[in-house]
Parts: C-alpha cells; structure tokens; sequence
C-alpha cells in the first residue's frame, strides 16, 4: 500500500546510475559474477553447436566412431554442468552483492535518520520515515537481485547467441537479428502503455484497502447512521472500476506480454526456414546449423519477456533510490570536536527562551543556578513547559536566547562522553534495552559485579534479580516485559545510580508507580543528595517535599520559587495543585 | 485439491468462461506442438532432396498461420480465464465487505482490523491466484504434458520417449521441493522484514530515547543485527531461488544428452530419421513447463485453500445481535432500563448491576462517574449493541429488541466518544445520517455545534478534505463536527457520550444553550466527566461500579454532599489550577 509511490514516465538516470555505483564497492565479487556469467553463457550456447556437429558430421554421414561420440557426449555432459554450475555461482555472487549493497544503504540510511536534529522528526510522520528505512532499501534490493541479474544476463546471453549464430551462418545470423530491434520496441511501448494504466489500478486498490480499514474502525458510526447501504454501493463502485482497471492491464499484457514475443520468435523462425529452405535446392546445406537456429530462437525470446517484466521494478527502485539520497543528502547533525569536562555538576540556565515555531514562546526568561550536590525540583500544569526545559537541558533543542551552562560550560563545548558519563537521566518511560540484566544496568560500560550488584542493591532491585533464572544474565523480554512497570523504574534507577553521574535529571520518574516503589526512589535518591546535583520535573508533589528548592512553571514562566513549606505557606498556584492532589483521592 | 470443489459454484456459476478459455488452451497446446512437426517434416525434405519451393512455401505459411493463430488465441484464453479470476476476486471483496456492515459492534470487540483487512487483501488474492493461475498450470500442465507425451510417442518413437523421459519425475521433484522451500523461506524473509520494520519504527518513536543517552552507536549496531537477520533470510530466498535454473539445466541436459544418444542409434537402424529426431528434442522443451506447472499448482492450491477457508469462516459469523425486530414507530421516545444485572460477553465481572432509570421524552438526563463506572454501557443498552436476558431497555414502552435495527437507529443519535471522522468533505461528514442534506441545512446544525466559524477559516471551507490526506483537524473540531452530524439528522433522543471533552468551557455553554433551544420537547442524555456540562439538566444520575449512587438535580446532588458535590470542588480547584491561580 504505497499511496506516496508516484511512479514518473521517465527515469531518473542520475539516480540510477549513483545506485549502481554502490556495487563498484565490491570489484572482487563484480569480476568473479563477470567471470561465471561469460562461462554460464558459454556453456549454454555451445551446447546446440556440439549437437549440429554431431547431427553433421556423424549422423548424417552415418559414421560413428566410438572415441569421438564418447568425447562429444562428456564435452556436452561437461558443458552443461559448467554452465549450471557457473549460472548458480554466478546468481550467489549477484546476491551477494545486492545485500552487500542494501546492507550498506541501510547502515546509512538509518545511522544518518537516527542523528539528525530532533526537530527533524517533529512534522514528518514516523511511518514514512520508517518506510524510507525498510520499504525504499528493499525496493533498491530488488534492483540488484532482480532486476541487474534479468538485464545483465539476458543481454549477454543474446549476445552470445548472435554470436555463435554468426559463427554458424552469418546470413542467418542477419535474418533473425531483425527481431531484435522490434523486440525492443515492443518492449517499450509496452512500458509506455501500461505503466500509467497499472500505476491506477494499484491507486484503486490502496483506494479499496483504505475505504475498507476506514469502514471497519467507523462501522459504529456508519451502522448508526443507518448508511450501510450506501457505504456498500460506494465500495461496489470501487470494487467495479478496480475490475474494469485491471481489465484493461490484462488486455495490454495479453496482446504484448507473453504471446508477443513467442509470435515474434515463430515469425522469424517462418524466416529461417524460408532461408534455409531455399538455400538447400541449389546448394548443400547442414542440417544441424538449422537446428542449432531452431534451438537459439527459442531461447532468446525469454530473456526479452523477462526484461519487460523487470521495468517496472526497475522504476520503482530509481523512484525509492531517489527518496533515500534525499534523506542521505541533507545530512545530519554535526558534532563539533568539544573537549570541556563535567568535574562539580553545577547547572545555570541563564535567562532562557524558546519557542518551537518562532512564534510561540514556550519558555520565556528562565533562570536559575543548581549548586554541585543539590535538589531542585519543576512543577507545573499540563503545558506549562516543563518538559520543554528538560529537552532542552537534554540538549534536544537549543535554546533561542539565553544559556544552559554545566560547570560554566556550554553545553555545546562539553565532550560528549563527559555529557554522557556525568549527566544521568531516568525517564518517565523507563529505557529498557535488549540483552540481559546486567547490560541494562551497564549499558555498554565495563563494569565490575560488585558495582552493578552495588546499584541493584541500592535500587532495590538486586532482590528481584536473584529470582530470576538466571539472576543478572537472565535475557530481557521485548521492551522488558518479564519485569513490572515499577520494577523496570528500578532498574533504570539502578543503572543510573551504577554510572554514579555528577548530574541526575529525573522526567517524573515516578508518575506511574506504586507508592512502595516510590519510596524505595526516595530513598535512593536522598542517599545521592549532596554528591549529586538533581534536577526532577515531578507530577505528584510529594515526591519533591524534600527539594532544596523547588521552581513552579506557568505557562512559561517562573511564578513561584521556594522549599515546599515556603510554598505551602502562601496562597498561590503550589498551593491550590497540593490540595488538588491531596484530594484526588476521592 | 478440494478448494477446486470448494469454488466449484463460482467454476458452475462462469462455466462460458471457463469452457471457452478452456477449450482455446488445448487448441493452442496442439497447434504449438505442430511447429516442431512441421520444422522435422522441412528438414526430412531436405536430407531427402525432395524439397521443391512449393512445399517450402506451404511449410513456411502454415508456420506463419500457426504463429498468428496461437498469438489470438493465447489473447483470448488470457482475457476469459483472468476476467473470471478478477471477477472472483471482486466478488469476494464486495461479499466480505457487505458481511462487515452486518455485524454489530460486539464482533467488532472480538476482531482485530488488521485480521480483518488481511482477509479481504491477502486472502482474496490468494484465491484468486488459484481461480486463475491455479485452474491454468493445472489444466494446461496437464493438457502439455499428455499431448507432448502422445506427439512423441506416436510421431517419433515411444522407446526414445520413454528414454528421454527418465530424468523428468525428477524435474517435477526439483520444482516442487524448491516451490515449497521458497514459500517457507519466503514467510520467514517476510516475518524478519517486519521485524525490521517494527525495529525501525522503536527506533524513530525513541529517538529522544537514544539522544538522551547517546545510544547512536549501540543502536546502529541493533539496527545492524535486526537488519542483517532480514537480509540473510532474504539470501536464503534469493539461494534457493537460483536453484531453479541449475536444476532445469541438468535435468533437461541429461534429457537432452541421452534422446540425442539414442535418437543417433535409432537413425543408425533406420527407425527414426533426422527431421524426427529435431522435432523430438524441440519437443522436449515443451515438457519443462508441465514439470514446473505441477510444483506451483500444489502451492497455489495450499495457499488457496487457506486463504479460502478463512474467508469462509469470516462470511459464516454471525452477528451477536440479530435484525429480528418487526416494529418500525415508536408510541413516544420514553425510556427505560431495567438492568438487574449484565456483564460483557467474555467477561467475568458485572458492568451494570441494579438499575432502573427512566427519562421522559423531553428531558434532558446527564449521567456523570468515574471512567469505567458503566456510563457508555447504558448507552450501548440502549443502542442494542449487546442482547442480555437481565437487562432490559424499552423506549415508548416496548423493548428495543421488537424494533428493527433501522428503526432503533433512526430514533437515536449517537456523538460518540472518538470523534470519527471519513476521509471526505467536512459537508459530507456533516451530511453522514442525511446525504440528501442542502448546504443550509448542514451550515445550520454546523452553526448550533458552534463549529462554523472553524469551519469556514478553511481555505475551502465546507468543501475541505479531512482524514489522512485532508487538514488535520483538533480534538475539538472534531468533536463538534460530529455533534453537528448528530444534530442534522434531528433524531427524538440525542445522546451526547463524553462528546465535549476537548472543548472549551465556554464553547461547551454555547453548544448546550444551542441545544437547549433546537431540542425542545426531545429527549437528550449527556454522559461526561467535567460536571458543567450537566447542571441544567433535568436528572443526574450518578454511578459508580456499575450502580446507580445518586440521583438527582444539580442543586439537591450538591446539597447532598456525596460524591458529585465533592467532584465539583475538585473541578473548582482543577480550574483554578489551569488558569495559574
């Protein structure tokens, strides 16, 4: 169901020609499939000239010398296990390099996606991205496994056969090359033809897909309404013209697809023995030369009719090879070379805006400065901005005016394994990685057991572990579902509390968890406080009561600042959100 | 091969078809297989020295008549025999997509679309291939096969044939083997692209995810793994794919090694001669499509019949919910539930329990709790969604069960909770329930859904595209489309199911004053969370777990204390919060 698949009249030659450079990346395989190919090709053109040597000189001399038919039957019998032998190689090798190449195509692609700027991602829906991943590399694949073998053996296996019918009788030769070039030209017209009139019947039938997935999910509102009769006479017109349309494309492959170049090969067969017939009441002929322009006829018109079918391929890899580049060309984001170092964990976000369009400001003048070691929390309504601060303190944005400074640094000019080794972050939706326990604890660092036992231990979680089959090696499930939501929070805090970071961020950690998970978190966290800067954007307050200082965002701004009791003493926008959270209970 | 007798009504039904396209392919397998014997008799002419031109013209014409000929009819077959195929296919598809209107909402619960889908796509496909390709490689194999055999056998020599024929069975075992490795190794390429797919997608959706903990390199490196885990099951596809070639080559060499072998002592003792011995080997040709035929119709057939029985399967359920009702006009639109208790087919717990509820016509009911309290079961109650022995719904005192679906239909309008929208014209979308509707009308029921004013900011106006191709519309927008698609069809009971959610407090005043006028003298439910939205009404029911708790007006419930006086406060202070206070 490819709507966006708007296939163009004509091709993209530049597309394609930066397509197939991709397998020069591979000589050694490209020489070999050459190499096996001519010696496949060879094979099965001698194979006829061996029987018209034996038709001619032998049978019809009636002479059969034992020595000889033996060597022309293990030369035949050798020729033909060359070639299979050499057809099958040479198919591997071609393979090889098509995943070779889609391989490579798709590292890039998707290294390329996965680094560009987070606001690339904000207008394009996920599924064509996804789509330009996985559907455009493997429509390019088919160009390499289907389309390049089709042409690039069947052109040189019409080669050779012309060839080796020269070699024959070249004035043969010259009557059944005549086919080729209205071969081509059917060919052709039948691209021209039928590529508009399949691109409508495939539109018709996304057209079909798409009423029916709709119809399905809105049946309530359709039954309601009582419109079942005329959603059923719409789809019946659909249906209909999806019939008439594909009529239309059976008519076209019927009269130029598969009958026409078989008419084509016994046309010019009509020829040869015209030719043959006439030469043969004045002069002698060989026998076995018609029949090796028999046998040759036959074959050369497959490769044609598969080259027809090939086209379309072809096009829709050039279109999807066009859409990857695009992606590919843009680029991603750079990293500049930054070498400054996280020591104390001191965090100042100084009179910061910023807005995601240009127009609306979403953050407006926030400052505030975390001293190394202490607690702040974020507050705020649905929309205030806090997650905004966080993604930009996440280095997802950067800030329009204003600056976030670790240890006086720019976040710009710390090195990137310093940020990411001294900035911890736990977030809302735990991040559970495949692999085992311990690699999600790790993530990738070495570590000793003791460490990571020590952060389980910490986290609470080290308990749970040893249940396990196989305690801290035991292979996490997708997306970690042999642990509960509250478990996979701890083990999340575990591997944070492991990496002992200078800076903790913490995106409400604790939305969704029970209460005892949430005062194991506590805990945890008030062992850090003093060593550990945190900053925790929190949906129930009383997680934060403990924060040295805790920053109410409204629409924006900061309004309130303070400890929790400092808060609750005045009236205000804190104060009205803990009693609606203390009442919630109801 | 039973799938053949399971179509056999469709095959019955398009037996013109079928006989014709038919009886063109054994016309053209006997007119291909005499080229070979006109091509043998030529060359006999020649080593014989009896050629003269007339012969060789009337040899060369009737090839050029033969290949004419086979050329039209090959046309022809190709236009009978797929037409009936296509025909099927859409026959299915109309029938499956008819069934779906048929069957009410609880089918819908036990479905999922994607299942749905996949049998009207895949599965139709699938059964069109055997209708068309399946029906020609089994007859045409077999009409070739048999035809091929007889011409050889009576034309040239049966011994040779028989000679020739030994690596053939072996063929045909080749192809079926490599048919049915490809279609295994094809569902699992197929599975492992969708593994990519899904990877891909994890990895888009959690890209704050991997910025956040600069997880780029690791998770190229999953991607890495997934990816070639795709490509090798692909490879193992494209492996046995090139299979095919070499075992044809062999086969039809040893074939071809041995007739020729034995066709040359055959000549030696005069039985043959030369021209048959060309024919024969030209001959043998013909015989790799059979073979080939044979293994691809034993897998069309297996897919076929497949793909089949779930169609079936899908045409064969029956809707929870019976059309049995003969009453078509209701005496008035009064209501009643009577529910003692009812529980969800499937499940365990009761969702209503205990109620019996009665509105007037002309009344307005609001019917407020906590999510999961049972709200929209009433409704679906109401709507017949569910037949239930304990639980009863009348309007104008007769259960809905006696009426006609169309009718109970006709009588409520329903804004349901999601708001949904076609892929059509906000007009058309509007004009839903009423398609004869005038723009008036629609711009007055848009106009009492306060939606006009949107609507028309539009560049196109009513005439805008919504749904995946159109604009992208707001919660809210969508919401009072709907409402304004209710309000056209100007029903005697309305029901309102948490349809004002996504609108604001004061469009949502706007909305019930509109309604409040229109709707004079009909009955209209309002269920919702936010309690503004029932004050005005004439009863408040309040329910929790399934039972009714309190009822009342707005004034006595908050006089009384319980749990809609304390959700009001709760509202209060939540509002209070919104606006920074």
């Amino acid at each position: 169901m490819h709507q966006d698949d708007e296939i163009p009249q004509r091709l993209d030659r530049r597309s394609l020609r930066r397509l197939l450079r991709y397998a020069l990346a591979y000589p050694r395989l490209l020489k070999q499939s050459a190499a096996l190919l001519i010696l496949g090709t060879l094979g099965q053109v001698m194979g006829p000239v061996l029987v018209k040597i034996f038709l001619d000189d032998y049978v019809t001399q009636s002479h059969y010398p034992l020595n000889d038919l033996l060597l022309l039957g293990c030369t035949y019998a050798a020729l033909y296990g060359l070639s299979a032998w050499a057809g099958y190689w040479q198919a591997m090798r071609l393979n090889e390099i098509a995943f070779n190449v889609v391989r490579s195509l798709r590292a890039q692609v998707f290294s390329t996606v996965i680094r560009k700027p987070l606001s690339y991602f904000d207008h394009r829906p996920t599924g064509k991205l996804v789509s330009r991943i996985t559907n455009d590399t493997e429509a390019i694949k088919d160009l390499f496994l289907h389309v390049l073998s089709t042409f690039v053996q069947g052109i040189v296996l019409m080669i050779a056969i012309f060839i080796a019918m020269a070699i024959l009788d070249p004035r043969l030769m010259l009557v059944c090359l005549i086919i080729v070039p209205v071969m081509f030209m059917v060919m052709l017209t039948y691209q021209h033809l039928s590529a508009p009139r399949y691109h409508k019947a495939r539109s018709i039938l996304s057209q079909i897909n798409a009423t029916l997935s709709e119809s399905v999910q809105g049946m309530r509102i359709i039954q309601l309404m009582n419109q079942q009769r005329r959603f059923n006479q719409d789809f019946v017109k659909t249906s209909q013209s999806h019939f008439a349309a594909r009529m239309t494309n059976l008519k076209l492959d019927a009269m130029l697809l598969r009958p026409m170049p078989d008419l084509l090969g016994t046309l010019t067969l009509a020829g040869v023995l015209f030719y043959f017939g006439s030469l043969s009441m004045t002069t002698a002929v060989e026998i076995g030369v018609i029949y090796a322009f028999v046998n040759y006829l036959a074959r050369i018109t497959e490769p044609v009719l598969q080259m027809t079918q090939r086209l379309s391929m072809l096009q829709q890899a050039v279109v999807a090879g066009e859409r990857v580049f695009e992606i590919l060309d843009e680029g991603s984001q750079t990293q500049a070379s930054a070498n400054q170092q996280i020591t104390n964990g001191h965090v100042e976000f100084s009179d910061v805006s910023f807005s995601y369009d240009g127009e609306h400001p979403v953050l407006r003048n926030i400052s505030f400065s975390v001293e190394p070691g202490q607690f702040y929390a974020i507050v705020g309504h649905t929309g205030s901005g806090k997650s905004t601060l966080m993604s930009l303190l996440m280095r997802f944005y950067a800030p329009q005016t204003g600056q976030i400074l670790l240890d006086g640094w720019q976040l710009h000019e710390i090195d990137q394994d310093s940020l990411r080794n001294q900035v911890g972050v736990v977030l809302q939706d735990p991040f559970i990685t495949t692999g085992t326990v311990r690699d999600n604890i790790c993530l990738g660092q070495d570590m000793t057991d003791e460490q990571i036992m020590r952060a389980a231990e910490q986290a609470q979680i080290h308990e749970f572990v040893m249940t396990l089959p196989l305690a801290y090696d035991t292979p996490m499930d997708e997306r970690g579902a042999n642990f509960s939501t509250g478990q996979r929070q701890l083990l999340s805090l575990a591997r944070t509390l492991a990496h002992k970071p200078r800076i903790l961020i913490l995106d409400e950690a604790t939305a969704n968890i029970d209460s005892h998970t949430e005062a194991v978190i506590q805990s945890a966290l008030m062992q850090l406080k003093g060593s550990t800067s945190i900053i925790a954007i929190a949906h129930r307050l009383s997680t934060i009561t403990a924060a040295d200082q805790i920053l109410v965002l409204h629409q924006g701004e900061i309004t309130q600042r303070g400890s929790h009791q400092q808060l609750l003493a005045h009236e205000g926008l804190y104060r009205n959100m803990y009693f609606l959270q203390q009442s919630r209970a109801v | 091969m039973d799938i053949f007798l399971k179509l056999g009504w469709y095959f019955r039904e398009q037996w013109r078809r079928y006989v014709v396209a038919g009886l063109l392919l054994i016309i053209v397998d006997v007119l291909e297989l005499s080229i070979p014997w006109l091509v043998g008799r030529l060359i006999d002419g020649v080593v014989a020295r009896s050629l003269d031109s007339q012969r060789l013209m009337s040899y060369v014409i009737s090839v050029l008549v033969l290949a004419v000929l086979i050329y039209i009819m090959r046309f022809l077959w190709r236009m009978f025999l797929f037409s009936a195929s296509f025909q099927l296919a859409e026959r299915l598809r109309q029938q499956v997509y008819q069934h779906l209107t048929l069957m009410a909402p609880g089918f819908y619960n036990k479905h999922r679309t994607g299942d749905l889908m996949a049998r009207a796509t895949n599965d139709v496909t699938a059964v069109e291939m055997t209708a068309g390709e399946g029906v020609l490689s089994g007859l045409d194999g077999l009409v070739t096969g048999i035809l091929v055999l007889a011409v050889m056998m009576i034309t040239v020599s049966w011994e040779l044939t028989l000679v020739a024929l030994l690596p053939f069975p072996l063929m045909a075992w080749f192809f079926f083997v490599i048919g049915t490795r490809l279609h295994d190794g094809f569902r699992d390429a197929q599975e492992r692209f969708s593994d990519l797919n899904d990877k891909v997608q994890e990895s888009v959706s959690g890209i704050r995810m991997t910025r956040a903990f600069g997880r780029e390199v690791r998770e190229d490196a999953d991607f890495m793994r997934v990816a070639d885990r795709a490509a090798e099951a692909n490879m193992r596809v494209a492996a046995t794919d090139s299979l095919y070639d070499p075992a044809i080559f062999i086969t039809v060499g040893v074939s071809f090694m041995v007739s020729i072998a034995m066709g040359a002592w055959l000549i030696e003792q005069d039985r043959i001669t030369l021209g048959q011995l060309t024919s024969f080997t030209m001959y043998l040709g013909y015989l790799i499509w059979p073979m080939f035929a044979y293994g691809w119709l034993l897998n069309l057939v297996e897919r076929g019949s497949a793909a089949y029985a779930r169609i079936i399967a899908l045409l064969d359920a029956r809707s929870p919910v019976q059309d049995d009702g003969t009453r078509v006009l209701a005496a008035n639109v009064d209501i009643h539930w009577q529910v003692n208790a009812f529980e969800y087919p499937g499940a365990n717990s009761t969702a209503l329990s205990n109620i019996n509820l009665r509105v007037a016509q002309g009344q307005t009911l609001g019917i407020v709790g906590a999510t999961g309290a049972g709200k929209s079961t009433l409704i679906s109650l109401l709507l017949r969604y569910y037949d239930h022995d304990s639980a009863t719904v009348s309007i104008g005192g007769d259960s809905v069960k006696s009426y006609t679906l169309e009718s109970l239909r006709g009588m409520i309008a329903v804004v349901p909770q999601d708001a949904f929208l076609f892929t059509a014209s906000i007009a058309q979308n509007i004009a839903l329930g009423c398609p004869e509707a005038t723009i008036e009308q629609i711009r007055a029921a848009a106009r009492l859904a306060s939606v006009e004013q949107d609507i028309l900011r539009f560049p196109a106006g009513y005439d805008t595209l919504v749904g995946e191709r159109g604009v992208t519309l707001s919660g809210g927008q969508k919401q009072r489309i709907a409402i304004a698609r209710a309000l056209l069809m100007d029903t005697p009971i309305l029901v309102l199911d948490d349809a004002l959610s996504a609108v604001d407090v004061s469009t949502e005043r706007n909305i019930l004053s509109h309604l409040k006028e229109a709707r004079q003298g009909r009955t209209t439910i309002i269920l919702c969370h936010r309690l503004s939205a029932v004050e005005e009404a004439d009863q408040i029911v309040v329910l929790s777990h399934g039972e009714l708790k309190e009822r009342g007006t707005h004034t006595s419930l908050l006089q009384a204390k319980g749990w809609y006086a304390r959700m009001f406060d709760y509202q209060k202070l939540e509002q209070a919060v919104a606006s920074g206070r």
